[in-house]
């Protein structure tokens, strides 16, 4: 009797979505330290210009730029045949990995400018970055963290999506950022750059 | 100091972009005109990686007595619009992943899924003329030539991009610039151009159109104007007027505007945007504009539900009671503290071509108790059989519906 509780206890432990995300995160890892770690960090944090850090993103905006990537319709050379060795399980492995790590910023990151960041949190609220990518930065589903980014990538993505040069899961940062000028850009990139 | 710098910064960017210079600097962008303080309603998910058949909410359907739902083909990630070539292959076009694919059936009833096409941007326009496929990207236009008996080597493409002049993503600013397309009885090929914004005051002779071309792209001419953004049309199969889906504008509470069905009666007439959406006038876009000066609607379909695709039926399986009715995708809400639509409806219209109800058809895919759905329809088929195709864009499978008497 005891026994068969415990089996069926263990039968649904292993049925836990937790225990699989686990799982997944453990073969992510493995992944991540052969494809990944020596441009986007060891532990998700990048050190190096241009490349983000990964550490806390969100899964599922994860695995669907590695889509984009696969798909030829996120053209960064480096990604796309890495992309395109790669099974969806794994995509989605990597994510679960890249999800799980603490974020935090770049040990090159600049020293904070106040007015410049207070620019910053001014445009970021008149804009409604914060809808989306939720009041701390920290994003959701399809929808990245960009909290603690570095910001030199935070800035040229969002002109690459103001020039037509980049495309998401929809067309919402497109319109987002459309006409605003490189300064503001620069602006917002800071700011959220240096949230924690 | 700062002052001066961000004085230079605002100049400097209204010389390089005159578009601005009658905007505050950092305007609110405009899809998000008139939301409201502290929302954090957002977009959907989309799911773009294959979902394994024992994940497809068939089971979930729910349809009028007699009437059967089955998976017709599954692992087609992002399937949205769906068209019928000759010899049967339903091409079906997509939006964020880019690809068009090629679905055929293969002797045992099973279906076979080939990518025809990737790496576009938008391809949700597909039309069939003769042996031709032709895709409508944003503003690329692409015919494949004699493409069903060259699914497995697939022809470079007539690029007729430049004969079609439609507005680039950049003139759209991002918005509204993918498109829904259909081959008019007239033989000419029938699209949208959506608004280049959530709302706003636009160029009413471009923006927020339904525009139709010969199939060489000449000869343009703009069926109606003030349609926001038409996601899904279809001429009626006896009158041969054009009807169109139509979706209201975000950020405006969650029961105003109606999405609507639209029947175009008049070359060329107003049907009101941004200004009003039937009766109901925009309470920051109306600009004094009495809406009794617009065509209406022919049928309101519920606020925010994002009608899609829509056919009249023209099979002969289903009951005479559905014959020349419109089978129409509501893909599903997302600006809206409850999800609404999520589901499959038919408008029942009178001898005279008005609408009388909206029933319910196909539904199970919205779980109201936790706020949750389970596919997004969006596009509506009829196949050469009577039986009625659905696409499901978040699970990436195509539903089949019969009837059995």
């Amino acid at each position: 009797m005891i026994a068969a509780r415990l089996l069926a206890a263990a039968i649904l432990v292993a049925a836990l979505p937790g225990v699989a995300a686990a799982q997944s995160a453990a073969r992510g890892a493995e992944l991540a330290a052969e494809r990944c770690a020596s441009c986007h960090g060891e532990a998700g944090r990048s050190r190096l210009e241009d490349i983000p850090s990964l550490a806390g993103q969100q899964a599922e905006f994860i695995t669907l730029q590695m889509i984009l990537f696969r798909e030829g319709l996120r053209q960064v050379p480096a990604m796309m045949g890495i992309a395109q060795g790669l099974s969806e399980r794994d995509m989605e492995d990597l994510a679960a990995f890249f999800a799980g790590l603490a974020p935090s910023p770049p040990e090159d990151r600049r020293i904070r400018d106040p007015a410049l960041y207070e620019r910053g949190r001014a445009l970021s609220a008149r804009m409604n970055c914060g809808v989306c990518h939720l009041q701390d930065y920290r994003g959701r589903n399809q929808v990245p963290r960009l909290a603690a980014q570095r910001e030199e990538f935070l800035a040229r993505t969002m002109a690459e999506y103001r020039d037509g040069r980049r495309v998401g899961a929809d067309t919402q940062m497109n319109g987002a950022v459309f006409g605003v000028s490189d300064a503001d850009l620069a602006a917002l990139a800071h700011y959220l750059a240096q949230r924690d | 100091m700062i002052r001066r710098t961000l004085a230079a910064g605002a100049l400097a960017a209204i010389a390089a972009f005159p578009a601005l210079a009658q905007q505050p600097a950092a305007p609110v962008p405009g899809w998000a005109v008139g939301r409201p303080e502290g929302s954090t309603l957002a977009p959907h998910a989309p799911r773009l990686t294959v979902t394994p058949l024992d994940q497809v909410p068939v089971g979930a359907i729910r349809l009028p007595q007699g009437f059967q739902a089955e998976v017709f083909a599954h692992g087609i990630p992002g399937v949205r619009s769906m068209v019928e070539a000759p010899n049967g292959t339903i091409f079906a076009g997509t939006r964020a992943i880019g690809r068009v694919y090629a679905i055929t059936r293969n002797p045992d009833g099973t279906t076979r899924t080939r990518v025809i096409a990737q790496g576009l941007s938008q391809p949700n326009g597909l039309v069939m003329i003769g042996d031709s496929l032709y895709v409508l990207a944003v503003n690329r236009v692409l015919r494949y030539d004699n493409i069903e008996a060259n699914l497995d080597n697939v022809p470079q493409p007539v690029e007729l991009t430049a004969a079609f002049g439609l507005p680039t993503e950049q003139q759209h600013g991002g918005n509204h610039h993918w498109k829904f397309a259909t081959l008019g009885p007239d033989g000419r090929i029938y699209t949208n151009i959506g608004v280049n914004c959530n709302v706003c005051d636009t160029d009413r002779e471009v923006f927020a159109t339904l525009v139709s071309f010969n199939p060489d792209g000449s000869d343009r001419r703009i069926e109606a104007r003030g349609v926001r953004n038409s996601v899904g049309m279809a001429h009626h199969p006896v009158t041969r007027e054009l009807w169109a889906t139509n979706h209201g504008r975000d950020w405006v509470g969650d029961d105003n505007p109606q999405d609507t069905l639209i029947r175009v009666r008049r070359i060329g007439e107003d049907h009101g945007f941004p200004y009003c959406v039937g009766n109901w006038a925009d309470p920051q876009f109306n600009a004094g504009r009495n809406c009794s000066e617009f065509a209406q609607p022919a049928a309101l379909l519920g606020p925010h539900v994002a009608a899609l695709g829509m056919r009249f039926y023209t099979g002969s399986m289903f009951p005479d009671a559905y014959r020349n009715q419109i089978f129409l995708a509501r893909r599903g809400s997302w600006n809206r503290a409850r999800l609404s639509g999520f589901d499959v409806v038919v408008a029942h219209l009178d001898a005279h071509g008005n609408v009388t109800r909206i029933e319910d058809f196909l539904t199970g895919l919205r779980d109201d108790a936790n706020q949750r759905f389970l596919d997004r329809p969006a596009d509506v088929h009829v196949m050469r059989d009577g039986s009625l195709l659905v696409s499901g864009e978040q699970m990436g499978a195509i539903y089949r519906i019969t009837y059995r008497r």
